[in-house]
């Protein structure tokens, strides 16, 4: 972290009226007990990423950082290609991914290759949150700080999250990061603010190539499907739509990809889980596990008493 | 060397492996490590020590009253001692540790989370309760009736507190953790295990001979039944275990997790002494803080 960012953030904020240590404490305390009346339900949003036409310019990630004022993660480079941004966090919501596929003798192996790029191709996806429809994030959060708004996307409350990281250990994307600066979950936000003033997100709007597509999911579906089908007109077999609609383990996702390889090749999971699938018969077995020690426990009570 | 000959040099040589960035990302891990580290076992030993004390307690002492409700007197304000260090310990380990609070302005059953901060809230009133009026009781204050009434009452919220850990330790998407379908049988009988020794050790410290005699036979029965969540447990860890760990250190760690219940189960068979009641107890949660500290590691460590 820059150390320009922790030293501003240290700082009081000079629009904050002077308070009292009893009117500091008692607004601490009723503060998140306040809650604001529900916005109406509008048509639900999200993204569609066609990578096949990212070009890896990276200016989504500019948009993104500059719209939502995120501080430099500072520059590292990894070695891992162009990627030098290397991941999702609490201070980087979109993350361009690049995937080198070069054989040793100049041409690509046949099981990736395209037939559009006889010889190699690069495959590049920008990444971010998935805004699930049935998230495990919010689902886990203990205080209500993520909510799914108006707009059906996934949204964390800065102000009420308090940095229980459930949604980090819950997230099967690697998404959600809790930051050292505040010591909060943070990640994109589908940028509510500007659709709620009906402009496009920060990213949506900088991508020169279209590769990021915003609007109404039902939409993006149907343009997404189109956009396979043209793909497999013009020979490449291997486009397909990941996260669009719902699989037995996994709810639909209102940002949703199409890719032409593996998911793991993009660093996303073969079939995603909902952890929250198994809690159930967590909990029976929990509960059995703690009866069962009672019963025991009554029974030697019960038979060695006078 | 110029700078265009390094140039060169850089082109012919690429620093990666080609074959390792055809595979993309495959070979990175996907999910991210919640900053759950050692605080968190120490929580789970704290939570179930706490929990377990007060259940094994409550249970014993509305079973039979007459033997022992001069230890539970003893054991309630133990048990709200060991609550209180474990809270300390849950908050500290939030982000933002002054909005601890902020827990308590929604109750959501989905989070395991919520679940438990709302059960540990509960508890926690009976407890104080409880442990109060069995301290007014030794000043000759004695309110029996509200007394045992706060122990009825602490039974559900305490079983809540003690049964959603291991639920929220493996309800996530974590390596390992998500295929721990047992870490919360394990963990609520090992609570139950842990305050029955504890309150052995208190009765036995008290000089309570009657309770003791009994709790040593339930002790020796407890560390046998919770046997069956552990070998269950280890067996859903056995495939991130094998990736993490060599054969070798999976033995040694197998074995000193079977010598923490083999050695108090030969204590107590051996001989009823204080000494070795002691010996037993320590052991006992010695293994319990190493099966937890070994989970919490999982995927701080693990290539999955």
């Amino acid at each position: 972290m820059a150390s320009r960012e922790m030293e501003l953030s240290g700082l009081t904020q000079t629009n904050d009226p002077p308070r009292g240590l009893l009117a500091e404490v008692a607004e601490r305390l009723i503060y998140p007990f306040q809650h604001g009346k529900a916005p109406e339900p509008q048509q639900a949003t999200g993204f569609y990423t066609d990578t096949t036409v990212c070009i890896g310019c990276k200016a989504c990630e500019v948009a993104c950082k500059q719209w939502n004022q995120l501080p430099s993660d500072g520059f590292n480079w990894s070695g891992n290609s162009y990627d030098n941004t290397a991941e999702l966090s609490a201070t980087t919501w979109r993350h361009v991914k690049f995937v080198e596929q070069f054989s040793a003798e100049g041409s690509a192996s046949e099981d990736v290759v395209s037939p559009e790029s006889p010889f190699s191709r690069w495959l590049m996806m920008s990444d971010h949150c998935k805004h699930c429809l049935a998230a495990p994030c919010h689902q886990a959060c203990p205080t209500g700080a993520i909510i799914q708004n108006e707009f059906e996307n996934v949204y964390i409350q800065a102000d009420i999250c308090n940095g229980c990281s459930s949604c980090v250990a819950a997230c099967p994307f690697g998404v959600i990061t809790r930051s050292d600066m505040g010591g909060h979950s943070h990640k994109c936000t589908l940028c509510y603010d500007r659709q709620r003033d009906g402009l496009e997100p920060a990213c949506a709007k900088a991508c020169p190539t279209q590769s990021i597509h915003f609007g109404p999911v039902e939409e993006l579906r149907e343009r997404a499907r189109q956009r396979v089908e043209e793909l497999h007109q013009r020979g490449l077999a291997q486009a397909y739509l990941y996260g669009d609609v719902p699989t037995e383990t996994y709810s639909e996702m209102h940002s949703f990809y199409l890719l032409v390889d593996r998911p793991s090749v993009y660093g996303l999971p073969e079939a995603p889980f909902n952890p929250w699938l198994h809690m159930m018969g967590d909990y029976v077995r929990s509960v059995t596990g703690g009866l069962a020690a009672i019963a025991v426990l009554l029974a030697v009570v019960f038979l060695m008493k006078p | 060397m110029n700078a265009e000959s390094r140039s060169q040099q850089a082109l012919a040589q690429p620093p990666l492996q080609k074959t390792a960035s055809e595979a993309g990302y495959a070979d990175m891990p996907v999910t991210k490590v919640p900053g759950w580290y050692g605080t968190i076992a120490w929580d789970a030993l704290l939570n179930g020590m706490a929990t377990g004390l007060f259940l094994a307690t409550a249970v014993s002492e509305l079973a039979a009253p007459a033997i022992f409700r001069p230890v539970a007197k003893v054991a309630y304000p133990v048990a709200l001692l060991l609550l209180l260090v474990d809270l300390g310990m849950l908050v500290s380990d939030l982000g933002d540790p002054l909005r601890f609070h902020h827990m308590l302005r929604v109750f959501k059953p989905t989070s395991p989370m919520s679940l438990g901060t709302w059960c540990l809230t509960i508890f926690s009133l009976p407890l104080t309760a409880a442990a109060g009026l069995s301290l007014l009781a030794e000043l000759g204050w004695d309110f029996e009736w509200a007394r045992i009434l706060a122990v009825v009452l602490g039974l559900l919220p305490a079983f809540g507190s003690a049964a959603y850990k291991g639920v929220l330790l493996s309800t996530n998407a974590q390596p390992g953790w998500k295929d721990a379908r047992w870490m919360g049988g394990y963990l609520t009988n090992s609570a139950l295990l842990m305050g029955c020794g504890e309150l052995l050790v208190l009765s036995a410290l008290l000089g309570q001979t009657q309770a003791t005699a009994v709790l040593r036979m339930g002790f020796v029965a407890l560390l046998v039944v919770n046997l069956i969540p552990l070998s269950l447990l280890f067996a859903d860890l056995r495939p991130a275990h094998a990736l993490l760990y060599t054969r070798g250190q999976q033995w040694r760690v197998g074995a000193l997790i079977a010598a923490g219940t083999v050695i108090p189960v030969g204590l107590m068979l051996l001989n009823g002494g204080l000494p070795f009641l002691l010996v037993a107890v320590m052991v006992l949660l010695v293994q319990s803080w190493a099966v937890r500290f070994v989970y919490v590691k999982i995927p701080h460590t693990s290539p999955l």
